[in-house]
């Protein structure tokens, strides 16, 4: 209670410092502002679909449902924060360069991942008896997972993008104001706590609709296939 | 290897018995193509429109042809024998190599019958034949990797389409530039090669490290 409360207040203070604290960047006026939802919004997404991977390999070593729940959960979780970077990124991108959506590298790559992850979806949908769905959901997981760093990191930079450069640019030099940088920094932290935060409350009904269903029991011996 | 090879060759065998597969993407990608054709005319022209033309037809032939690798041997009853008899790397691998041949051979008649009825000439065809082989790849092991999954669940045939477009959006992208370079540049597409080269590399050895859990039952 007392940490949900906690991190309400801090997200708010974040907001607040992003728009009365932080100094504009160059060149990109008040849509500056956006970097402190987008791009953690985004890292989150990718932290969503790396946790996914982790979960799914660790339910075919395990064959524990639990895992399976976590996968389940962050994969629904990624496409939540990916189609609200899609979404924050289309109106950065009217606002910088006139239009929604102009398949730019990094819009075609994010336009994958939600498509990826919403097949991931179909295929859960698609499977009843929760050994198998876990099994084939994990395995399809895992290729998504694999070829997500090839989207986001390779083909945005094969091709031209008009992309700001990511904060881990090709220099490795950071180009932000201290100010900025910290507002980022507060706002980054802030979402992945969010993100860990529902993921937990996620992983946590998952399991008990499980139970309920008599297919897990927590004792890590439902071994049924 | 060898017990791959010879999942290959037993659906090689039972396919030119039947002309199943082939006949349906080959009939397929021949529909797709009238279509195109009919409304656009011999000079579609521009280099985008005829490369993004030519990959929706191959990629209506495959996904329409491709799927039926694993469900058939479920519906003939024959899968329990073939898992006895051959490991899941190497089923996968066979069906793969299968899938693919099927897709070569249909591309084989139907690009030179597009060649033919749009009037296309290539900057540099070898660059345009690199790209389709190694789209090919790609395009066939993630179809036949979907259909592997999708085998065991209900109502696959809808869903193999579904789930494997995802996987192969990269593919298709890096083909229809790379077809688009051919067809107006001189030198080789080498950036969309090594994309394609990649992708196809990381689905197939996936592919294989992952088949066991596959097809576990």
């Amino acid at each position: 209670m007392v940490w949900r409360w906690g991190l309400f207040l801090y997200m708010s203070a974040v907001t607040v410092a992003a728009f009365l604290y932080a100094p504009l960047a160059n060149k990109l006026f008040e849509q500056t502002r956006i970097i402190y939802w987008h791009i953690p919004v985004a890292w989150v997404t990718v932290v969503a679909f790396l946790v996914c991977g982790v979960e799914s390999v660790r339910y075919l070593r395990s064959r524990d449902l639990r895992h399976d729940a976590g996968a389940a959960s962050a994969a629904s979780l990624g496409l939540l924060f990916c189609a609200l970077a899609t979404v924050t990124g289309a109106i950065f991108s009217k606002g910088m360069w006139g239009a929604y959506w102009n398949w730019d590298p990094r819009q075609t790559s994010i336009f994958f991942l939600l498509l990826i992850y919403a097949a991931y979806g179909t295929l859960r949908a698609a499977v009843e008896e929760p050994a198998r769905r876990a099994r084939l959901s994990a395995v399809y997981g895992l290729f998504a997972a694999a070829v997500t760093p090839l989207l986001i990191f390779v083909v945005p930079r094969l091709f031209f993008t008009l992309h700001p450069d990511p904060i881990v640019n090709a220099g490795g030099k950071l180009e932000m104001h201290p100010r900025m940088f910290q507002v980022f920094m507060a706002s980054l932290v802030g979402f992945t706590v969010l993100f860990f935060w529902v993921y937990s409350l996620e992983v946590r009904i998952r399991l008990a609709a499980l139970r309920a269903d008599g297919a897990w029991t927590g004792t890590g011996k439902d071994r049924a296939a | 290897m060898r017990t791959a090879w010879a999942v290959f060759a037993k659906d090689v065998r039972t396919e030119l018995r039947a002309r199943y597969a082939l006949s349906a993407t080959f009939v397929f990608a021949l529909a797709t193509l009238a279509i195109v054709s009919y409304a656009v005319g011999p000079f579609g022209g521009r280099a985008e429109l005829l490369a993004a033309f030519l990959w929706t037809v191959l990629l209506f032939a495959a996904s329409a042809g491709l799927a039926q690798a694993f469900v058939r041997e479920m519906e003939r009853r024959t899968w329990l024998t073939l898992r006895l008899v051959a490991s899941p790397g190497a089923i996968l691998l066979g069906k793969w190599g299968v899938n693919l041949a099927l897709l070569l051979a249909t591309e084989a008649v139907v690009v030179p019958m597009f060649l033919v009825l749009f009037g296309v000439s290539f900057a540099s065809l070898p660059a345009f034949l690199a790209v389709l082989v190694l789209a090919s790849v790609g395009l066939s092991a993630a179809i036949t990797l979907v259909s592997a999954l999708l085998a065991q669940a209900r109502s696959h045939g809808a869903l193999v389409p579904a789930l494997a477009f995802p996987l192969i959006v990269p593919v298709l992208m890096a083909a229809v530039t790379g077809t688009k370079r051919a067809l107006v540049e001189p030198g080789a597409a080498v950036t969309e090669l090594r994309i394609l080269a990649a992708y196809a590399g990381i689905l197939v050895a996936l592919g294989i490290v992952l088949a066991e859990f596959v097809m576990e039952d």
